[in-house]
This record gives C-alpha cells, sequence and structure tokens, in this order.
C-alpha cells in the first residue's frame, strides 16, 4: 500500500469539540473516488454550481475507507435544496448488485464556483448531511469537499463530520468540523496511476520490452550514487552524521544477501537452465501449432 | 439495447481510455477476484479512428450462466444519462486469467456486439494477475473482418488463428482536473524499481501448466478432427459439403486453442527473455561484487 498524505490545513483548535470513543477521526480515499468527482464535475449541468454524489466504503472502528461512489443529481436555489432521492435509491441498488461489500458512508461535494465567499461548505450543505444522515448505514456520515475552484495552484480534498450544536435541547445548527485525510492506493491502482502519467508524458519509443528494465537499473542506480554521495561527505567531514539516516542504510545493506560465488554460480546456472528450457519447449510447442494449422487448412478441401 | 449509437465513417485505430474508467475496471476486476467478470464501456467513437472510453460499469455477478443482464445494464446507462455520464455503450470489459482469452465465449460475446451494437465496439482485457511488479495488463481486441464475415456466413471454415482476434492500441488520457490531480497526487513509492524483480518460477510454472492444458485440448480436437474423415472415407462421402453439417466437428474450436497456445508461446518467450536479461544483469553485478 502507498499512502499520501493530504495537504492539510490546520484546522482551528476552536473548533475541537470532545469527541465520543467511537466519533471517525480519520478518513482513507482512494484515487477513483477523486477522479470520479472531478469527473462529475465536469459533466455538471451548466446552471448548477457545485455536484453532489454519494460516498461508498466501509467503516472500521474510528477509520472510514471510501473506495466507490456515484453522482447524485441535485439543485440549489437558495435555502432550498433538492436531492434526487429515487435516483439514490435505485442508484444504490444497482451498485449493490455488483459490489456486496461497500455501504453508504456519506456524501462528497465539488465547491460551488459562483459567489466569492470563498466558504468550501455551503449553507445548504447541513440540509444535504441531515438527509445522508439517513441513508448512511450506521449514521454519522462523513462529508468529502474536492476543492476545484483552482483558486491555488492545486486540487484539495477535504474531509468533515458534523456535529449538532444543541443549545437548551433544541437543535440549532449543524457544525463541519475537519478529520484528517490520506489518499491510499492499492498496489494495482498505484501501477495505474503511474499509467496515466506515463501516457501522459509520452518517451520516445523503442524497445518496449527493454527499456522499462534499462529505466528500473537507471532509477537503482541514482539512488545508490545518492546514498554513496552522501556517505562520502559524511565521512570527509562535509555533512553531520544523521544517526538515523545511517542506520537506515546499514540495514538496507544488511538486507543485502552475501552468497558464495559457487553457490552463486549453481543459482545462476540453474535459473539459466531453467528459462532456456521454457524458451525451447514454447518453440517445440510453435512448430507443432504451424503442423495443427496446416492440417485444419487441408481438411475438407 | 436502447443505446443511440452514433456510426463514425470508418474503422477505429486507437483506443483512448480515460483514467477514471480505467481505474473502474481495475478496480472491478480486483475486487472480484478470484472470479474472473465482465462489464460494459461507455464512450463516443471519434471520426478521426479513435475509440474514446470515459467511463466503465461492472456487470453484476450473475452466479454460473454468462448471460450478461441487460436489464441492469440499460438501466445502469439510464442512471448515467440523469448525471450526463456518456450514454453511448462502446464494448465491453473482462478480466482474464494469465492472458487466457481466445475462448468461444470471448468470442461470441464479441461477435454479438461487433454485428448487434457497432462494427468499432471493442474488448477490453484486463489481467489483475498479471498486474504486478510494474507491469500494467491491459488489451483491446476485436474481432478482424475477416472473421466477422466468416462467422456471418456460418460455415465450419478455415481461418489462420492469428488473424481471429486483432488487437487495437489503448493510451490512456486525462480531462484537465484529473491532470492537475495526478500531477500532485502522483505516487513517489517506486513501481520502477519493483521490476527488477528476479523471481519468475511461479509466473513460468503456471504458464507451462495452461500449456499443457492447451496443448491436450487441441490433441483432443485433432483426434474428433480424424474420426471424422475417417467416417467420411468409409461412406465414401469426401464433398465438401459434408463438413458444413451439424455432426461435422467445428474448427473454430481448435483454431481459438492454437491461437491462445500461441500467445501463450509469445508471453512465455516474452517473460523468458526479460528474465534472462535480469539473470545476466545480476550474474555481472555479483562478479563485478566478488572481484572487487
Amino acid at each position: 500500500m502507498t499512502s499520501l498524505s493530504s495537504k492539510m490545513s490546520p484546522s482551528s483548535p476552536a473548533l475541537m469539540m470532545e469527541d465520543d470513543p467511537d466519533a471517525v477521526t480519520h478518513v482513507i480515499v482512494h484515487p477513483m473516488v477523486l477522479l470520479h468527482v472531478l469527473d462529475h464535475h465536469t459533466r455538471r449541468q451548466e446552471a448548477s454550481g457545485r455536484v453532489i454524489g454519494t460516498l461508498l466504503g466501509r467503516r472500521d472502528g474510528k477509520t472510514v475507507e471510501i473506495t466507490n461512489c456515484f453522482a447524485v443529481p441535485h439543485a440549489e436555489r437558495g435555502e432550498e435544496v433538492a436531492i434526487g432521492k429515487d435516483f439514490n435509491k435505485q442508484m444504490l441498488a444497482l451498485h449493490m448488485r455488483a459490489y456486496r461489500k461497500e455501504a453508504v458512508v456519506g456524501w462528497y461535494a465539488s465547491s460551488a464556483l459562483e459567489d466569492g465567499q470563498g466558504d468550501l461548505i455551503a449553507d445548504t450543505s447541513s440540509l444535504i448531511h441531515e438527509f445522508y444522515a439517513g441513508e448512511a448505514d450506521e449514521g454519522d456520515p462523513i462529508h468529502l469537499v474536492v476543492d476545484t475552484r483552482l483558486k491555488e495552484d492545486a486540487i484539495s480534498v477535504r474531509a468533515f463530520k458534523s456535529t449538532p450544536v444543541v443549545v437548551q435541547g433544541e437543535p440549532l445548527a449543524n457544525l463541519f468540523h475537519e478529520i484528517s485525510l490520506t489518499m491510499e492506493s492499492t498496489e494495482p491502482e498505484a501501477i495505474c496511476l503511474n499509467k496515466m502519467v506515463k501516457d501522459e508524458n509520452p518517451a520516445p519509443k523503442e524497445g518496449e520490452q527493454v527499456e522499462p528494465l534499462l529505466l528500473s537499473m537507471e532509477k537503482l542506480y541514482k539512488l545508490l550514487e545518492t546514498a554513496t554521495e552522501y556517505v562520502d561527505s559524511v565521512v570527509e567531514g562535509k555533512i553531520t552524521p544523521d544517526a538515523e539516516v545511517g542506520r537506515q542504510i546499514a540495514d538496507t545493506l544488511a538486507t543485502v544477501p552475501r552468497i558464495r560465488p559457487e553457490v552463486f554460480d549453481k543459482l545462476f546456472n540453474d535459473s539459466l537452465q531453467d528459462l532456456l528450457m521454457v524458451t525451447y519447449l514454447s518453440n517445440i510447442t510453435r512448430t507443432q501449432l504451424t503442423i495443427a494449422e496446416k492440417l485444419n487448412a487441408s481438411l475438407g478441401v | 439495447m436502447s443505446a443511440t449509437v452514433i456510426e463514425p465513417e470508418g474503422r477505429i485505430n486507437e483506443v483512448h481510455i480515460e483514467g477514471l474508467a480505467l481505474m473502474e475496471i481495475v478496480k472491478h476486476c480486483h475486487d472480484s477476484l478470484p472470479s474472473m467478470v465482465t462489464g460494459s464501456l461507455l464512450g463516443l467513437a471519434g471520426n478521426n479512428g479513435i475509440l474514446e472510453v470515459t467511463r466503465a460499469f461492472p456487470n453484476p455477478d450473475s452466479g454460473k450462466d454468462d448471460e450478461i443482464d441487460e436489464d441492469f445494464q440499460v438501466e445502469m446507462m439510464r442512471m448515467l444519462r440523469e448525471v450526463n455520464v456518456d450514454n453511448n455503450c462502446i464494448g465491453w470489459y473482462q478480466s482474464v486469467y494469465l492472458g487466457i482469452y481466445s475462448t468461444q465465449t470471448v468470442l461470441e460475446n464479441q461477435f454479438s456486439y461487433q454485428t448487434e451494437l457497432s462494427p468499432n465496439a471493442v474488448v477490453l482485457l484486463y489481467d489483475p494477475l498479471q498486474t504486478a511488479n510494474g507491469n500494467f495488463a491491459m488489451k483491446a481486441f476485436r474481432l478482424t473482418e475477416e472473421c466477422v464475415a466468416m462467422k456471418q456466413k456460418e460455415k465450419n471454415d478455415f481461418i489462420k488463428p492469428a488473424n481471429i482476434f486483432e488487437e487495437v492500441p489503448v493510451k490512456c488520457t486525462n480531462a484537465p482536473l484529473a491532470k492537475a490531480m495526478i500531477q500532485e497526487w502522483t505516487p513517489t513509492s517506486d513501481i520502477e524499481l519493483d521490476r527488477l524483480d528476479l523471481s519468475t518460477h511461479s509466473y513460468l510454472e503456471k504458464h507451462l501448466q495452461y500449456l499443457c492444458g492447451w496443448v491436450d485440448e487441441l490433441a483432443g480436437e485433432q483426434q474428433k478432427f480424424q474420426y471424422y474423415t475417417r467416417h467420411l472415407t468409409k461412406g465414401n462421402n469426401k464433398t465438401k459439403a459434408s463438413w458444413d453439417t451439424s455432426e461435422a466437428p467445428k474448427r473454430m474450436e481448435s483454431l481459438l486453442v492454437n491461437n491462445q497456445i500461441q500467445n501463450y508461446c509469445d508471453q512465455m518467450d516474452r517473460f523468458a527473455g526479460g528474465g534472462l536479461g535480469k539473470l545476466f544483469l545480476a550474474g555481472g553485478l555479483h562478479k563485478e561484487d566478488g572481484s572487487s
């Protein structure tokens, strides 16, 4: 698993309230969800400022993992909100047929474009949040806001949950406060992202299979060089040594297996023979195939 | 299918897939392991020979039968249309196990897509197990015109195994906002170094194992032909027409197996080639290490 921590903005301590022990404190989001929100935002109705949708995933103690989502049509006019409740219900039913393990954990919104208030959470958000409180399996839904205004040179993603403010037994308002968020991707997702980046900046095409290996080797070489440089400059006294880095280098070196030459030669030759054998077998098979093909072609002629 | 089909001019020669659709396929295929699953692709075939895939959604796993649940598909597309997603089915995807794709099911499915939906329909084959160690295994295939024509005639004819399916190059594209996102969120973890993994055995073992199975099957098919030919000679009935009767063994079966084996050989060769390269690299490193 690779994980990246998001750029957290320091949530103001004034908003911190004493939490009940079961409250969600951390949110993990998968890249697909973000891509989906962005795509949905791009395809929004011309008139509507922002888009919303349902987040699916699972809750494990204090952590919520968001693995999937779908768009829900909605309309806002001033203080009023209309959410496609039937749509949400039907879509959820469809989703459940394909992904049985996911449950509703909250909702997402892209941030509103017009009105220069600069708020990530609009006034109507608490109404929508109330709706999702009824939809989420365990109550206490998560609200994910993807900042698509591009005011800064970044797309920031934030997660919120809400607490009702109760004054003398009367619910007055909802208070949204931020919880920590990280983006995690599984190995295939990481490979997928990598492919997306790579296709974006196409490298000059050469031998397809050799090139990646070459790249990998160059990378390894560079890493080794950096490490060597660091060690050299420490030895020469240019840099003050950092015990932590030193320990890590030592640990890494310790994982390099020491193999005696004769053992290595045996290993080397065994693998070589295996590989050559496989190549040989595949070539024999090809010959047989050609014969089979010819036979098949001559049938019934 | 209720989808409106916009017919482009000419055949497409490249598939562009958006990151979102790619992720959806990858997620669905991995979540459903070990079972192999299918789903639909939405998008648009442009006039410039490019098929754009913008969304994908899974088919519910319907148990044993291979029938695609059409109600689900239609319903899902109707729902997606409400949120302005491209409402145009342009093909389907399937997860495959170690590159086994040349099967009757894939052939029939793709044939019905290409004849009923659009001649430009493609199937994206994603291999969840080969997507590891820094390699991404997704390919787009369709039937060749020759193969479609042959299947339409419903004759038990011969076609060169390599000409049944043809591959279409796949490229990944991203919307501007998605680009902005991946610039910021690109995983820094090094899948590049994963490529240096030296273990090749389990992969090749599995391949050889399957290869044996396929060769057996091919032999079985050949035997069927042999019996039938003998049967024909006995009855002095050597006309070409007797190969088109219903009791004649189907050639397609054996041709598909043939194609599959060919592919396996290619995969193994490629893998063994890469393995040899890495092995000599490791050998070279070790010798230098020992001499210094």
